[in-house]
């Protein structure tokens, strides 16, 4: 069930060349100069912290937060691993910017028509068997693509064989994702956020799960409620008194 | 009248203001773009117009279903001279809602993809499929007050018979409905976990949206009679003001308590007091929602005076608008990391919309038929006046 394709970014070998913002940059046809974040214009960048690269990208999680909350499911999970965003739905809502833990994407303020801008890890790309245009860039190795288990069992090997930190960060964030990265530096002295473990669409998956409940319940105690309002008036008429008296009403009259 | 004259033409002046520059802003936003309008960012993505624009929009119009419910299905015909006030100014409200997205939405004219894209995974789905249809029920709930006006007697009959026929239906697809998306607004911070300050992150979300709608959507019916009255001419039994606003404060208990509770289960009830701004924001929504109210509306002088009751609806209204921003802005402000303070350009829109409503509010009173005629018959002894100024106007 696992075929889908995962990235690995290694951070003790990535030596901050940014080869990868430039691959990625070229290839959407962005303007060349190297952005210090994320941006509409700049879908992975590297980021300095403790004197470590650590490059920045869409996580693509197993299950969204951002597919969940798109309203008109304009961002997929694909079969193949990459969360992708279909422009030609987008309505601009940016509810996505909201529910993403790791504040992956991003809008375009200045433009008349905006679009929200992520990484898809090059799903086009990868459908035709070639890598994402960033991994291929990779001198060092540092970012490696392949399938999801296979990534997550070679991390584990890097790990295993020493100079790690014991973490895989990526396999239980958000609920896992399909980008990991292993360091010799613990995570939080690297900027990376420390989203809620489960998969966040559990999260508003019972609420939204109430709804054929609400109505059914709640058609059912109106009628219900409505019915007894109408016999009550019924019993009142009948008996000869004005219907279901109210002392405002009885007054007026 | 030359009084009456001058105090509009006053009113007249503000009104063409805010609509300059409402009309500037319109112009800022689609001429100029979201960064020259706004000062909405990526870590700050949403602002005052769902802050204040949506959630408050939507909230503070839940008086008309409640009304509808209490008038057919509980039978409460003490609430029928306001019925369709209130039912007005949600219908209004909503269309406000409605116009305001158009701002909001950064591709506003795709506003009816979500009609034939689903995703039944998204609470932002449910919610504008149920504004959708809400607001579709609340035309049709009002629509007699318009066809009233037809003169072609055969289609006035015809349509009147046919609403009347499907009258109970539609409150009860208005109150069902409107207890979805209510409480969905408030679910559409369920996914914020780990972002959304302590104070309001709570999985009841979604109950507690709804618990304070109700309350605060009365409140603004209160309001739009309070104004009626006093500005617009019209008689109402002044104790139709009690009526409304007695449900308030038992609400309002029932609210206070639920949130109480929800705090103590979420562990946050340390937060309470911790001095920062985020504590001071909770306790002003607190004081202005809870508990200034629930003193007030348990004094008798205030329970038996239409002008303290309004005062008093004013005060749960900025309470409700308190919580509603909390919630969307200050509550996100430390995660987000900037601090969000909104253009002119955000709010003036908003405004605008708003006055637009009022304005619609205020001709519809006048040329249909909202308030029942023959409620001036008001008792000697219960006859009031708001104010010296109204009385001799």
């Amino acid at each position: 069930m696992e075929r889908t394709r995962a990235i690995l970014v290694d951070i003790t070998k990535c030596i901050g060349c940014r080869s990868c913002e430039a691959a990625c940059k070229q290839i959407h046809g962005f303007p060349a100069e190297s952005e210090a974040k994320l941006s509409p214009t700049a879908l992975t960048v590297i980021e300095e912290h403790n004197g470590k690269f650590v490059r920045k990208m869409c996580m693509h999680c197993q299950e969204p937060a951002c597919a969940s909350a798109c309203l008109v499911g304009a961002l997929k999970k694909t079969a193949a691993g990459p969360v992708t965003y279909d422009a030609s739905k987008c309505i601009g809502c940016r509810y996505c910017l909201v529910a993403c833990p790791f504040s992956v994407p991003h809008y375009e303020w200045t433009k008349l028509v905006p679009y929200v801008k992520k990484c898809d890890m090059c799903a086009t790309r990868q459908a035709n068997g070639q890598p994402p245009a960033c991994v291929e860039a990779c001198p060092t190795g540092a970012s490696t693509v392949g399938w999801r288990h296979e990534i997550l069992e070679e991390a584990e090997r890097r790990i295993l064989a020493g100079g790690y930190v014991k973490k895989i960060y990526g396999s239980e964030e958000a609920g896992g994702t399909s980008v990991f990265f292993v360091s010799d530096v613990p995570f939080e002295d690297l900027g990376f956020a420390a989203p809620p473990r489960q998969p966040m669409p559990l999260l508003t998956a019972s609420a939204l799960g109430d709804v054929p409940a609400v109505v059914l319940v709640g058609g059912g105690l109106l009628s219900g409620l409505y019915w007894i309002t109408q016999r009550r008036q019924a019993v009142a008429m009948a008996e000869g008194n004005t219907p279901v008296a109210t002392t405002s009403g009885k007054e007026r009259r | 009248m030359t009084r009456m004259l001058s105090k509009i033409t006053l009113w007249r002046t503000i009104v063409a203001l805010i609509f300059a520059a409402g009309l500037y802003a319109t112009y800022a936003r689609f001429a100029l773009g979201f960064a020259r309008a706004t000062h909405l960012t990526d870590p700050q993505p949403w602002g005052l117009w769902v802050g204040l624009g949506t959630l408050c929009g939507v909230g503070l119009s839940a008086g008309g279903f409640a009304i509808a419910a209490a008038v057919y299905l509980l039978g409460f015909e003490r609430y029928r001279p306001v019925l369709r006030a209130a039912i007005l100014v949600s219908f209004l409200g909503y269309s406000s809602v409605i116009a305001g997205m158009m701002y909001e939405l950064g591709l506003p004219w795709r506003i009816w993809h979500p009609i034939i894209m689903w995703n039944r995974a998204s609470v932002l789905f449910e919610v504008s499929w149920c504004v959708m249809l809400y607001s579709t029920v609340l035309a049709l709930e009002f629509s007699p007050a318009l066809v009233e006006k037809i003169p072609w007697i055969g289609l006035r009959t015809w349509y009147l018979k046919w609403h009347h026929e499907i009258l109970v239906g539609l409150v009860m697809a208005g109150v069902v409905l409107s207890s979805l998306h209510q409480s969905f607004l408030g679910g559409l911070y369920l996914l914020t976990k780990g972002k959304l300050d302590p104070l309001w992150y709570s999985p009841y979300l979604t109950t507690m949206f709804y618990l304070s709608a109700i309350p605060a959507g009365l409140a603004v019916t209160v309001i739009a009679l309070f104004f009626s009255v006093r500005s617009l001419d019209v008689k109402l039994d002044p104790r139709v003001f009690g009526e409304v606003s007695r449900v308030i404060a038992p609400l309002l208990a029932v609210y206070a308590i639920f949130r109480f509770v929800d705090l103590s289960k979420n562990g946050a009830l340390h937060y309470l007091w911790m001095w920062r701004e985020e504590t001071l924001s909770f306790w002003l929504e607190i004081g202005l929602f809870v508990i200034i109210p629930l003193v007030l509306l348990n004094m008798p002088r205030v329970k038996n005076n239409p002008q303290s009751l309004y005062w008093t609806c004013a005060t749960v209204v900025g309470g409700f608008m308190a919580n509603r921003l909390n919630v969307s802005i200050t509550g996100l402000q430390s995660s987000s990391g900037i601090y969000y303070v909104p253009k002119w350009t955000e709010l003036v829109p908003t405004l605008m919309v708003l006055t637009a409503a009022v304005l619609a509010f205020r001709y519809a009173v006048i040329y249909l038929d909202i308030f029942p005629k023959n409620s001036a018959k008001i008792p000697s002894r219960l006859r009031w006046t708001i104010t010296s100024t109204a009385a001799e106007a």
